[in-house]
């Protein structure tokens, strides 16, 4: 497997979609080329930053606000039908 | 707790505890995948609105072919679209399939930054700016996969693409946000 090859096959590889041959010929390439290590680890690392961070949320100062005027319409729908 | 069905039976009924879990298990989620498209808060709320309205709306007839987060996202996406079109008409989704894939330039390696540097704000800071920079044709894919947690499948479903096509798309994301973050993170290692 070449660099240019093993670039695009990275996520698939992540992601545990490539079959038996290719996932061999990428571990292979992974074990003598620096550069696609780097690509790889930091590519897993980029993906496990923004799956940690914690997850934003309605602000709560307008939450309950959101909640009241949805509350409000989920009620009123009904009379419509 | 529900299962979909009850859930969708008991919102036919106006049952006000139904109502209560459908906004508190759905309405952060719709609110991150708008908020992270649009980038402004209350242009988000209203698309979270949006999408619970027009849920309402079609109760009697929601037939339970998707599920309901599928079914919500796919709303509020097309919401938050239509309102990234209307602030700028030129906005393509389109990406051509020979497009070149970016050619990384940073290879360094920053996997090593040390775990508490990453929980701290400035670091914080540079996620937002990294996904703020994400062309919006890979960036509600990358919310909906990476954020969200959103199968491949639904992705595809949300956002009206194939599977390879939401595929290259996720992939494309994650290289250009390990490029952004290569950039800025570097100093931290
Ligand atoms: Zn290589």
């Amino acid at each position: 497997m070449t660099c240019e090859e093993l670039l695009r096959y990275l996520s698939d590889y992540i992601d545990h979609n490539l079959d038996e041959a290719l996932t061999a010929a990428a571990q292979e390439h992974l074990s003598t080329c620096h550069n696609c290590r780097v690509m790889l680890d930091t590519t897993q690392q980029t993906i496990f930053l923004f799956r940690e961070q914690g997850k934003r949320t309605i602000p709560a100062a307008r939450r309950q606000r959101l909640f009241d005027q949805l509350q409000d319409a989920f009620l009123q729908t009904k009379a419509d039908c | 707790m529900y299962t979909e069905q009850e859930l969708i039976a008991a919102l036919r009924r106006r049952d006000p505890d139904a109502f209560t879990f459908l906004f508190d298990s759905y309405s952060d989620k719709v609110y991150r995948l708008a908020a992270g498209l649009l980038e402004d808060d209350m242009a988000a709320e209203g698309v979270v609105q949006e999408s619970f309205i027009r849920l309402f709306e079609r109760l009697d007839q929601f037939e339970g072919r998707s599920k309901l987060s599928t079914w919500l996202y796919r709303v509020a996406y097309n919401a938050a679209i239509d309102r990234l079109r209307k602030r700028r008409p030129t906005l393509s989704l389109d990406i051509g399939d020979d497009e070149e894939m970016p050619t990384p330039i940073i290879l360094a390696d920053w996997r090593d930054v040390p775990e508490r540097l990453l929980t701290k704000a400035e670091v914080r800071a540079e996620l937002d700016k990294a996904i703020a920079a994400l062309p919006e044709k890979y960036r509600g894919i990358f919310i909906l996969r990476e954020i969200e947690g959103v199968s491949t499948q639904e992705t595809a479903v949300i956002t009206g693409l194939s599977i390879s096509a939401a595929k290259v798309r996720l992939h494309r994301a994650r290289l250009f946000l390990r490029e952004r973050l290569s950039e800025s993170l570097m100093q931290y290692v």
